[in-house]
């Protein structure tokens, strides 16, 4: 018992802190409040040792926990610079110059508190066994980010975003917990192991493929995948960059593990070759991929707002993503699609919260005269002779989501593009190429905005917030953009590690086996077929 | 490896798995230091904490190699694994990944380099703590040591490396190091001219570099000395018994070799370096004398079992060196400003060192080498002094009789010392290694080495010739000197010297200098160690990668010296061991230098830029005497043969790109966005439209996957 | 088919067919009422409908294999169609407080 409590260690830390952090952001002193920031970098810190030493799993992929929590939890810590002063800065302002506390109207910590679960959520994703705690942990993630949209900024845009957040992620999670009772009811099993067995044994039946379908459409809203992709630019635009950075990582995470647990419960060992996904499934991903690429990308060349044009690079990378999925686990570091996925979701984590960290540094007057954030592409012009390290910061940034080298992202890709070419999904490897051909026009322009033009003489210049942490996270992102390079190669062993398939998964299904409960009637969809 | 969670604590912790892990900090403490100097410079210290700061990391970094010299320097080969650093495949079979470690390859080679590398560049930068004292206001001071500790780490990753390709980062690592200290005085158009001269020379071998190394791996299949080694012995067995090498094993040395010409500044490449003293003195000891300029005899001698199965680029690389070694003592003899004369001595030595590879004596190249690091950081370092307590002042036509100036006695005793090793003077540590070169050339068989004897021999006479033209020069003759351009502190005179009070050198350049006039009178020392391989240095030659190649190879270079000496022996003949007639006649010739020097310069010298005899023989000389002095126009040959024809095409290319490449770049980039144009309409904004998306696209995929199944 | 057709009897004359047609049919007209109806809360009740559409597939399923996980899903389905809505009515109220309508529609300033 004790031994599978380990497996939820840092999940529980964080949960511990969330509870302390949730009534600590009601303290009357402004000290007590402060700490709520670091009481949650203190948690994640924890959370990573603990998910470092994650104990290994008899299911399908044993190293599976170790590197995916101790990604979240890494990339949360470098998104949590970021989310000071996202809510209450102003409040906290007045409150400093004597207006009085009002327990009511903070937030604070409730934020942190909302961070804190749904990083737990989607960490529960990693750990669960099973489609009930799969929908839960998917549920967990979601939800506190819808509240995290809607209070980020006091500005009606931060609402509506929220508004069609809600409406159109309760749409996807109803989609897909349709799917997850068709696949109960396709193999009489919630148990992800069981439906396996059921899958390996049986093969696909209609409910079960249709109930697939569902699932992983409805789990793609996640992930801004198409074709649930509609709402990301306007929910990026709209939510204050802080929680932008954060959408753009967390429930995507939370989606591609998902998405990894379900594909392998049909495996990738059908096709001619064997080493493929079951034609159907393989088809309905690829046209997904596709379509995410070529939709986000396309998009996002004719955006003005950066906000905008980061939401739409975000649909494509997610397409990227999924080549990984299709490729499948493969045998080599060059070969594992999953791995390979898995180290660019580290990769774009660092990546595009640098692209986002610079834009939320970043004010400017907005028409009523207050100061609001940053958001077109033209508030960057001229940035290199105020900030020449945010102007840096963001180069290196957009240079890296291109794929250029020797950035991290190059390196990221560059094992997409082998995995996929070892699959011999060469058609994706073209369109996958020719969607990096295009993200340059778009990418470029962020970099010569931040560098070489210069600002109009009339426009008013932006202004720096006085959030440290922000120019921080920047500093830092870019700073792994160039660094963690060095490292890639261990990373990419790490992930690959992560996504190597358990030789002995057989002899532990064989065990299991007897202990699921059988159907009254053996088998009764399976002979539809 | 394969447990995620030891290895992801692996990367974090730096951790590697083996007991001589600890070798790791000799790259790594430099490395901190650079990393503490730039934060420094972001603070903006302006005290001399950078400096000491340096000081004392590369200082522990000399001791951790001293002391794995002293554990493992007998041991063979030892590779400590760092951890992966690129690891790139596209397949599952051999020669399919390509794979470079942060591990380093430690043999008796890399011991030699590292040695005097972590050594002198923690003398230098101790020296550096008081030379470079003014700018410590302006914060020039940080960046300088955090360049400088650059440097050493970016050198120890070229000498340490256990693959091509981390060699190949260290070596683009010192070209940018050396980039941006020559430019250190940005300011300065004269030093950025001579930084971007450097770095675009440093590109073309940089270039036979990288090509060399990818046809390294495209024909072995890996990157990894040991596995290139293992190969190469098998290659080796084959021509022994009668084969022929392959094609790719012949041309990878004349590719290696280029990138070494470049470098360690060779014909025709050379031109860089005598511009590239426009630095801080400090740096053209360590970077442009002592240390980087070597990576290059470095590469080939690393390499040299390759090199010994391409008789073609042996060849090369002794003539080439014979020659760099002649035409720069040539142009050394002519020019006035003195750290010139010995960036040229520099060029000169380096030329020696690749005749010496050529011939096949990888000791007496690594030894010269090692001698020439201390003597020559002796001479830079003096130059360095005089210039630094003479507001600039380099012209050895304005300066005259420092020896007699009080608080000079120092640097005039530094200074007799390493112009005696360069001269090679009997007994000093010159003599030795310049020596061991001469005589290997002298009984090589191949190609007219016994002519590159000749020319070597020559070459040292003038050797002697102009470093004494320097010494008696500016230490010797009636007193006089003037202030250069650099007028600093509260020196604001005019530079008629008149009432000019040159600053004397204070306790850090002085204990520098002593340490190294010590040291360069002590590189004579490991001669006379282990006499069975000619010398402490031979030893450990012999024991490296090198060594093997070098006992493999019959009738070649040091067995055809053992030939002879085992003649002398027969005959009993004194002229049969060509060390023995080598000593004779090169202590005859460098005397001939030396005493040429002191007649022509000092009879009747009245003032510091008269010197009747010098100037008579200038004035019959001429055309040839100006000539040299202008370098044999070799720039201006330059210029008017690859700078302007360069010059054209890119503009005519540019005509091209504006033309035909943007209007096809905007062609391309119009289908994607008219793509994009026609996607926009569904981002309309509305709650509901975004639904219809949603459930249309869940239906389209459903529909695709009932059609297929 | 015949083997589901062989448990009608588990289940009267009602099989297994008629939930899971009538989930299905409450799952589509959730559907359609998302996409038909333009006030919030409307909206919000219709993302209920498809919810419950998938619950009482849940249970017919899991009477169909006898097994009560299915059942014990629909519960922490419940409990999140709870939280959801308690989520769904704060942001509604506070949206009508920003601009006194819950029209969709009113909400389309972000596009492009």
């Amino acid at each position: 018992m004790s031994e599978k409590l380990a497996l939820l260690h840092p999940e529980m830390v964080l949960f511990a802190a969330t509870c302390v952090v949730m009534v600590l952001g009601l303290a009357r002193s402004a000290v007590w409040r402060s700490a709520c920031a670091w009481l949650t970098g203190g948690a994640l810190a924890a959370a990573f040792v603990l998910a470092l030493r994650s104990p290994v799993t008899d299911g399908l992929f044993p190293h599976f926990l170790a590197y995916t929590k101790a990604m979240i939890a890494g990339v949360a810590l470098l998104i949590l610079p970021v989310m000071s002063g996202t809510v209450d800065r102003w409040y906290e302002r007045r409150v400093a110059k004597g207006a009085a506390f009002d327990a009511l109207r903070v937030t604070r910590g409730e934020f942190y508190a909302f961070f804190l679960l749904s990083v737990t959520g989607v960490m529960l994703c990693a750990t669960a066994d099973d489609l009930i705690w799969l929908f839960l942990a998917l549920e967990l993630t979601s939800l506190p980010t819808y509240i995290m949209v809607a209070i980020s900024t006091p500005r009606v845009r931060a609402q509506e975003a929220g508004v069609k957040y809600f409406f159109l992620g309760a749409l996807a999670a109803a989609t897909f917990l349709y799917g997850f009772a068709m696949l109960f009811g396709a193999t009489g099993s919630t148990s992800l192991d069981a439906i396996t067995i059921q899958f390996r044994g049986e093969g696909l039946s209609t409910i079960a493929t249709l109930g697939l379908v569902m699932a992983l459409v409805g789990v793609s809203f996640k992930i801004a995948a198409a074709p649930m992709h509609f709402y990301t630019a306007d929910v990026y635009q709209g939510a204050a960059s802080p929680v932008s950075a954060f959408l753009a990582f967390m429930p995507k995470a939370a989606g591609l593990i998902v998405l990894i647990q379900l594909l392998a419960t049909v495996g990738w060992s059908w096709g001619e070759a064997g080493d493929a996904l079951p034609d159907a499934i393989r088809v309905a991903l690829w046209v997904i991929a596709t379509l995410t690429m070529t939709i986000g990308n396309t998009l996002a060349l004719l955006q003005s707002s950066a906000k905008r044009l980061l939401a739409y690079s975000s649909i494509a990378h997610s397409g990227y993503m999924l080549v990984g999925l299709i490729a499948g686990p493969g045998g080599t570091v060059a070969r594992n699609g999953l791995a390979a996925a898995m180290f660019y979701l580290l990769c774009y984590g660092v990546m595009n919260l640098g692209a986002f960290a610079v834009l939320a540094s970043l004010e400017v007057r907005g028409r009523d005269g207050e100061p609001a954030e940053a958001d077109a592409i033209d508030d960057l012009r001229g940035l290199f002779r105020v900030r020449p390290g945010l102007a840096w910061a963001m180069t290196l940034c957009a240079l890296s989501l291109l794929g250029l080298p020797p950035l991290l992202g190059f390196w990221g890709k560059l094992v997409l593009f082998t995995s996929a070419i070892g699959a011999g999904e060469i058609g994706l490897v073209v369109v996958m190429g020719l969607n990096s051909a295009v993200a340059a026009f778009y990418y470029l322009r962020l970099v010569r905005a931040s560098m070489l033009d210069e600002r109009d003489p009339d426009a008013e210049r932006p202004i720096v917030t006085e959030a440290l942490g922000r120019r921080l996270a920047a500093g830092l992102s870019a700073a792994g953009v160039v660094g963690v390079v060095v490292f890639a190669s261990t990373l990419q062993s790490a992930s690959h590690a992560a996504a190597t398939p358990n030789p002995r998964y057989d002899e532990f299904l064989k065990v299991e086996a007897p202990a699921r409960q059988s159907p009254p009637a053996a088998t009764p969809t399976a002979r539809h077929n | 490896m394969s447990d995620p969670t030891t290895m992801l604590l692996a990367a974090s912790a730096g951790a590697p798995d083996s007991s001589v892990a600890w070798l790791l900090q000799v790259p790594l403490l430099p490395l901190l230091a650079c990393l503490l100097c730039g934060l420094f410079r972001a603070w903006g210290v302006t005290s001399k904490l950078p400096g000491y700061t340096t000081v004392l990391l590369l200082a522990v970094a000399f001791v951790v190699t001293l002391s794995g010299y002293l554990s493992f320097g007998g041991h063979g080969a030892q590779v400590v694994h760092g951890f992966d650093w690129l690891r790139v495949s596209w397949g599952d079979g051999p020669g399919e990944t390509l794979s470079a470690g942060f591990s380093l390859y430690i043999d008796s080679l890399t011991w030699l380099w590292m040695l005097f590398v972590t050594g002198l560049a923690t003398l230098i930068a101790l020296y550096s703590t008081e030379y470079m004292a003014e700018d410590q206001k302006t914060g020039g001071y940080a960046r300088y040591f955090s360049f400088f500790s650059l440097f050493v780490f970016m050198m120890s990753c070229l000498v340490m490396s256990d693959n091509l390709l981390l060699l190949y980062l260290g070596w683009e690592g010192v070209g940018l190091c050396s980039y941006l200290l020559i430019g250190y005085h940005y300011t300065k158009p004269s030093a950025v001219a001579a930084a971007k001269k450097a770095f675009i020379v440093n590109r073309v071998g940089d270039l036979g570099l990288a090509l060399g190394l990818m046809l390294t791996f495209v024909h072995f299949g890996t990157l990894e000395y040991r596995e290139i080694f293992a190969r190469l012995a098998e290659i080796q067995a084959v021509v022994e018994a009668g084969g022929s090498a392959p094609w790719q094993v012949e041309l990878i040395p004349l590719l290696l070799m280029v990138g070494a010409f470049g470098k360690s500044a060779q014909l025709p490449l050379y031109v860089w370096l005598p511009d590239a003293m426009e630095g801080p003195t400090p740096v053209s000891a360590l970077i442009h004398a002592a240390t980087m300029v070597t990576a290059g005899v470095y590469l080939v001698a690393r390499f040299l079992p390759m090199f010994a199965l391409s008789p073609a680029a042996l060849g090369t690389v002794a003539w080439v060196g014979a020659g760099t070694a002649l035409l720069a003592a040539t142009i050394g003899m002519a020019q006035y400003d003195i750290k010139r004369v010995m960036a040229y001595s520099t060029v000169s030595q380096l030329g020696y060192m690749f005749l010496g590879l050529g011939v096949l004596t990888a000791t007496g190249a690594a030894y010269h080498v090692f001698t020439h690091a201390f003597f020559k950081a002796t001479l830079f370092l003096a130059c360095g002094a005089v210039m630094h307590g003479f507001a600039g002042q380099l012209d050895l036509r304005r300066l005259s009789g420092l020896a007699k100036v009080p608080g000079w006695r120092v640097t005039a005793v530094a200074m007799l010392v390493g112009c005696l090793c360069l001269a090679g003077f009997v007994g000093t540590s010159g003599f030795f290694s310049k020596d061991m070169i001469l005589a290997e050339a002298f009984v090589t068989p191949g190609p007219g080495y016994r002519l590159l004897g000749w020319i070597g021999l020559a070459t040292a006479g003038l050797t002697a010739y102009y470093a004494f033209r320097v010494y008696f020069r500016v230490f010797h003759g009636p007193v006089e000197f003037h202030a250069g351009e650099e007028h600093h502190g509260d020196d604001g005179h005019d530079d008629h010297g008149h009432g000019f009070h040159p600053h004397a050198p204070g306790w850090a350049i002085n204990l520098v200098l002593i340490a190294l006039v010590i040291g360069s009178l002590a590189a004579a020392a490991p001669y006379f160690i282990d006499k069975e391989h000619h010398g402490w240095v031979g030893g450990l030659v012999h024991s490296s990668t090198a060594g093997e190649i070098v006992r493999a190879s019959a009738g070649h270079g040091e067995a055809a010296a053992h030939a002879g000496e085992a003649a002398a022996a027969e005959h009993g003949g004194f002229f049969g061991d060509p060390h023995r007639w080598m000593f004779l006649a090169s202590s005859v010739v460098g005397a001939i230098g030396i005493l040429l020097a002191w007649v022509i310069h000092m009879t009747g010298r009245v003032s510091a830029d008269r010197a009747p005899i010098a100037d008579a023989l200038k004035a019959r000389l001429r055309p040839w005497s100006t000539l040299a002095e202008k370098k044999w126009l070799v720039d201006e040959l330059y210029d008017a043969l690859i700078r302007r024809p360069l010059r054209l095409l890119a503009h005519i290319l540019a005509l091209i790109d504006q033309a035909l490449v943007d209007g096809l770049v905007d062609g391309v980039g119009f289908a994607p966005r008219l793509f994009g144009k026609s996607l926009r309409p569904s981002q309309n904004g509305l709650l509901q439209n975004y639904a219809v998306g949603m459930g249309g696209g869940l239906v389209f995929i459903l529909l695709v996957v009932w059609a297929l199944s | 088919m015949t083997a589901l057709l062989a448990q009608a009897s588990a289940f009267g004359s009602v099989t297994l067919y008629h939930y899971l047609f009538v989930s299905a049919a409450l799952f589509a007209l959730g559907v359609i009422g998302f996409l038909s109806r333009r006030n919030l809360i409307i909206m919000f009740l219709c993302t209920e409908l498809m919810f419950q559409g998938a619950g009482l597939a849940l249970i017919a399923f899991g009477r169909h294999w006898m097994n009560p996980t299915g059942q014990v899903f629909v519960i922490f389905v419940l409990t999140i169609a709870a939280a959801e809505a308690a989520l769904a009515l704060g942001l509604v109220v506070y949206l009508y407080r920003r601009k006194s309508t819950l029209d969709a529609q009113a909400w389309a300033e972000l596009a492009g």
